[in-house]
């Protein structure tokens, strides 16, 4: 048997290794573990929460983008409406609970040694789980609009996981910068809620790049979620979802350059939080 | 590095920057928070070393005592060994698996059941699914919680809460452990328990390092030590007697010369204190007193004259903010002192010592026939740790009441 060594010195720095998060992988499975079984216990409707909350933001946002765009067709600009925000709330919660995830679990890493990004993979974890029970609501929707379904469905799963990785990379960024700044738990939230009204959620892109000027179009791409919210409409309807293919390479991009700053500044200063926390 | 050796730490330092939020300004964000700050107050940051240039090599399957007195450095060498806190300079290699327990239970979540806690308890401290399968049996059985497993940990009590913990950790088989005082919960015979299984598991050539106030558990369990005081080597790593010795003599050095140069004292001078010295059941020389644990002063003293006859001594102990808790007098419970010379050891035992955790203050006075000989008002600090005191694992906080109280109830 070869004996693991371990080095520790002033100024070796962690970089990203999948190969530690694998070993740490029952720890990950148990903090997700945990996290989802404390969020439902003692609530008397349980996991029924999952539901309710995202069908009750279906129905009132879903009204209210009828009455603005004034389509003749209500009933698929409620399902798109729909699609469009289960994906926002996935990439928002998991934002919100990645950049909360480090302060809240100081209580671990203060006391024993592990690769700390399986704090805020672990969170993800619970997310997802929360978003599949909520896909419910879209399965219905589409057998009761009878919708057709395009074969363009199978790559849903990979807007899924966009909008898991914008919500990682801007969240780890957060994360490092909430340990030492508690503000961030005020600015996330407003972030979340500004957002959804500069990404196509409540309304189509096209409804508001015909509005915006001309200058304006390239703000409105370099928002990630334009892309993921955009392709996932594709996955699910076809046809014109995505406005603008340029656009939609550029917003694709920017998630990715995201992710890799977040995945960066995280383990800049893993090694101190727990100095600073 | 010889073959024999796991750890070796070379000029290991660590500082710490009091008021640190305005230190590091490498971000945009950090940079203009910065400066709306220093706006208001221009806060110099002082520097801290909790560590400095700590050296030394341990062998596969030593257990060493980390000893001093509070902070002297042991948490924050701990902390850098478990690789929770980078050092700010020097080297450590370390061969073999290192698990660290510097707490009982952490991760322990109230709502999870004993069960689940298990699972996710063993996974912080680095055990995988497979080995935590394995040594389930054991675990439930060394914490003996059979019949709860299914029960939420915040209905335990706080006495089967802590044993659950310790019984997680207890069953870790890294090759390194690191164990900060965590022995200090729990009653007796449960500590017993755990010092037995961290014997056994030193016995299977396993390394530790371990870190208590508790002479007697450091003696019986480790057999080198190393002494740290202000951050650095007081005493290298050598035999645990050696160390303990020389721990102990300066733990009263440094009392000694409080008591014996105080100018501010009034009386005869005949007799007079030299210092109080308070040691544990087993006569081992103690920082402080605990809550519950039987407890003695021995006081020193010098004498202007050969012998001293009828004298009475008395120790009032005041908490902090001056109210009176009670008094040792050796002429109330019995009669003075017939006649004491310089070869007398004065002792005054306390059984189950009853205050509750805190910091108290004593004054000191000697009389001989009622003439006072040498009266120090705040001759010292008494410090008590909070204790088991009942036996039961189970404690009063401080701001609920000062004393305990030996009481049985029954029901008829």
């Amino acid at each position: 048997m070869n004996p693991e060594k371990t080095i520790i010195d002033a100024d070796s720095s962690s970089f990203f290794s999948l190969k530690e998060i694998l070993r740490y992988k029952n720890l990950l499975n148990n903090l997700a573990r945990r996290d989802f079984l404390v969020r439902y216990k003692q609530a008397f409707a349980g996991i029924l929460w999952a539901l309710i909350k995202p069908l009750i933001n279906i129905l009132v946002f879903g009204y209210i983008s009828v009455k603005i765009s004034g389509t003749s067709n209500a009933s698929v600009n409620f399902i798109y409406v729909a699609s469009a925000l289960l994906l926002w709330q996935l990439f928002a919660s998991v934002l919100n609970d990645v950049s909360n995830s480090i302060i809240g679990n100081a209580n671990l890493f203060s006391k024993v040694f592990f690769p700390k990004i399986i704090i805020p993979l672990s969170t993800i974890m619970v997310c997802l789980v929360d978003f599949f029970i909520s896909l419910v609501i879209l399965v219905v929707l589409f057998i009761i609009s009878g919708q057709p379904l395009h074969w363009q469905i199978v790559l849903a799963p990979l807007f899924i996981v966009l909008a898991v990785i914008n919500g990682l990379g801007i969240g780890l960024y957060m994360a490092t910068i909430n340990v030492k700044y508690r503000d961030v738990k005020f600015i996330v939230p407003v972030m979340v809620q500004f957002g959804m009204y500069v990404t196509p959620v409540i309304l189509s892109s096209a409804y508001y790049l015909e509005r915006l000027p001309k200058w304006a179009h390239w703000i409105f791409c370099l928002n990630p979620m334009m892309g993921a919210i955009d392709g996932f409409k594709y996955c699910l309807f076809g046809g014109d979802a995505i406005y603008n293919t340029t656009y939609f390479i550029i917003s694709l991009s920017v998630s990715f350059l995201f992710l890799i700053i977040g995945i960066r500044y995280f383990y800049k200063f893993e090694r101190d939080f727990v100095d600073y926390i | 590095m010889g073959s024999n050796t796991v750890i070796k730490a070379e000029g290991i330092s660590k500082k710490y920057l009091l008021n640190q939020s305005s230190t590091k300004s490498d971000t945009l964000y950090g940079n203009f928070i910065n400066a709306f700050k220093n706006l208001g107050s221009s806060s110099p940051t002082k520097e801290f070393w909790a560590l400095n240039d700590v050296s030394f090599e341990i062998g596969r399957g030593d257990r060493i005592g980390i000893i001093g007195r509070n902070g002297a450095g042991k948490s924050t060498l701990l902390k850098i060994l478990s690789r929770i806190t980078p050092p700010t300079k020097g080297r450590i290699e370390i061969t073999g698996r290192v698990a660290s327990l510097l707490e009982v239970g952490t991760g322990f979540h109230g709502d999870l059941s004993g069960k689940e806690n298990i699972y996710l308890n063993g996974s912080i401290l680095g055990m995988s699914k497979r080995e935590i399968d394995s040594k389930f049996e054991e675990i439930v059985e060394f914490a003996e919680v059979k019949d709860f497993l299914d029960t939420p940990v915040k209905r335990y009590s706080s006495g089967m809460y802590v044993r659950l913990a310790f019984a997680v950790a207890a069953h870790l088989e890294p090759e390194i452990l690191i164990v900060d005082e965590v022995l200090a919960v729990g009653d007796a015979a449960f500590q017993k328990k755990c010092i037995g299984k961290m014997k056994d598991v030193s016995n299977s050539g396993r390394t530790i390092l371990f870190v208590s106030h508790h002479m007697a558990s450091i003696q019986s369990l480790c057999n080198k030590a190393l002494v740290l005081k202000n951050g650095a080597i007081d005493f290298p790593l050598s035999d645990t007697d050696a160390c303990l010795k020389h721990y102990l003599k300066d733990v009263i050095n440094q009392s000694k010369s409080e008591i014996a140069l105080r100018t501010d004292r009034k009386g005869e001078g005949n007799f007079r204190f030299r210092n109080i010295i308070l040691k544990d059941k087993a006569g081992y020389v103690i920082n402080a007193a605990q809550t519950g644990a039987d407890l003695t002063l021995q006081i020193e003293f010098d004498l202007q004259i050969e012998n001293i006859t009828n004298l009475a001594l008395a120790i009032t102990i005041y908490s902090d903010e001056g109210r009176e808790m009670f008094t040792l007098a050796n002429h109330i419970t019995k009669e003075p002192f017939g006649n004491v010379s310089r070869k007398n050891v004065i002792q005054c035992h306390v059984k189950q010592f009853p205050l509750n955790n805190g910091s108290y203050l004593c004054n000191i006075i000697a009389y001989k026939d009622s003439v006072i000989q040498d009266y120090v008002l705040e001759a010292f600090h008494l410090e008590v740790e909070q204790g088991d005191f009942y036996g039961t694992g189970k404690a009063i906080t401080t701001n609920q009441a000062c004393f305990l109280v030996n009481n049985e109830w029954e029901l008829k």
